[in-house]
């Protein structure tokens, strides 16, 4: 069973496919994952399931890989037992999840402004350039940099987690720059399409942070190391503070606009 | 008369076991200060700048068995007691100058469960929130016999 815990999720995915019902079925959806390469017990481990719902789960998986035999099922290591109910995030990573919320707002509306976009019109050319600026600007060098610059910088960067959480960072990218060239070459669907991908993508992305990566660097920080992180976002945020109102009052004009707000209290 | 307040009650614990973990060398202190009552120390003391400081009510380190290698370990420390200190102005002024002048890292604050005790959480929490410069905030709740009932940030 050791082998297989210190294989990525994705190969032993392919080589029994059943365990990504068993995975789905606890919470975790690596099967989904555009990467995989994070290892097994690194999975289990990052997700911190009660100590007694890990223990099935690894037991189901062991019986889907050998099922001729009861293989030893090991206990994951973990710092920090699991703690039920909210979650509680370290005051800098609260901050990462409340600019979240900011980005979330500008997702919820992408369906919205997509239903009857066509960038031939001047309006929606512009619609689409300041779209791509609140991402840019706020989403990309204001919260994305405080990750990859910052965050997880104080970890292990070798971590297949946080390898993953760039790789989502430059798929992201990758939407932005062909709208972009959409726009350019006047393709509206595919204008259309990249956005969809992106809100999609960046949904996705911001549950996987918000639900499991951040509890999981929380449970693995210093006290130490969140002082020093409180006082790093703190300095970007400084640097940052006119771009963050201009694009908050962005969102607040678009939310105007698209009538979103209801839709924002259910996110 | 005496056990109207919880804070005082007497409480028993001789009957409870206790497990008798024996060291292969003596556990090694991790005070790196003198002194540690809040009244006796200068807030900007060099060993308190740019420090994680631990706050902590009189009774906290009694109560927890581990509490220099836990707890104590590359913090700066100060104790007080919200129910029998007089002064306690003096402590607001301190905790806000850690803040402002120190510069300190983090704050954490650790009590007992007893209700008297959250007068210190109180204490520090208002001078952090009323600080012109923040800091993380960190509070433990110590149980009489030696657990962590809660733990998080502010």
């Amino acid at each position: 069973m050791e082998h297989y815990l210190n294989k990525n999720i994705k190969e032993v995915i392919l080589a029994f496919p059943e365990t990504a019902d068993i995975l789905n079925e606890a919470g975790i959806s690596c099967a989904s994952c555009n990467v995989g390469t994070c290892r097994l017990k690194d999975v289990v481990d990052v997700h911190n399931l009660p100590l007694d719902e890990e223990q099935t789960l690894m037991t189901r998986i062991a019986r889907v890989i050998y099922p001729d035999r009861e293989a030893e099922v090991p206990r994951i290591k973990r710092k920090i037992p699991a703690a039920g109910g909210e979650i509680k995030y370290s005051p800098p990573l609260r901050n990462l999840v409340d600019e979240h919320t900011v980005i979330k707002r500008l997702l919820v509306l992408v369906p919205r402004i997509l239903e009857d976009l066509d960038i031939a019109r001047e309006n929606d050319r512009k619609l689409v350039l300041d779209l791509i600026d609140f991402i840019r600007s706020y989403a990309d060098r204001y919260h994305h940099a405080k990750e990859e610059d910052i965050l997880f910088k104080v970890l292990d960067e070798d971590l297949e987690i946080l390898k993953s959480m760039h790789e989502e960072h430059r798929a992201g990218r990758g939407h932005v720059q062909a709208v972009l060239d959409a726009l350019e070459a006047g393709n509206n669907q595919e204008a259309r399409d990249h956005l969809t991908a992106y809100g999609q993508l960046l949904t996705g992305h911001i549950k996987k942070e918000d639900e499991i990566l951040y509890p999981w660097i929380d449970r693995n920080l210093s006290v130490s190391k969140v002082g020093v992180l409180f006082t790093r976002f703190t300095e970007i945020d400084k640097k940052f503070s006119d771009t963050a109102s201009r694009q908050k009052e962005f969102i607040r004009s678009l939310e105007e606009i698209f009538n979103g707000e209801e839709v924002i209290n259910n996110v | 008369m005496f056990n109207t307040c919880p804070g005082s009650k007497a409480a028993d614990f001789r009957t409870k076991e206790v497990r008798e973990d024996t060291p292969a060398t003596k556990a090694g202190s991790q005070l790196r200060q003198w002194p540690v009552q809040l009244h006796l120390v200068s807030p900007v003391a060099p060993y308190y700048e740019g420090a994680d400081v631990l706050l902590t009510a009189d009774c906290v380190a009694y109560a927890l068995g581990n509490f220099h290698a836990d707890h104590l370990k590359d913090k700066s420390l100060a104790i007080a007691c919200p129910k029998l200190d007089s002064g306690q102005e003096v402590y607001y002024e301190k905790i806000r100058s850690w803040i402002e002048d120190a510069k300190i890292n983090t704050l954490t604050i650790m009590i007992m469960q007893v209700p008297c005790c959250s007068g210190l959480l109180k204490l520090a929490e208002k001078a952090a929130r009323d600080a012109d410069r923040k800091i993380p905030v960190r509070y433990s709740v110590v149980g009489v016999q030696g657990d962590i009932l809660k733990e998080e940030w502010l």
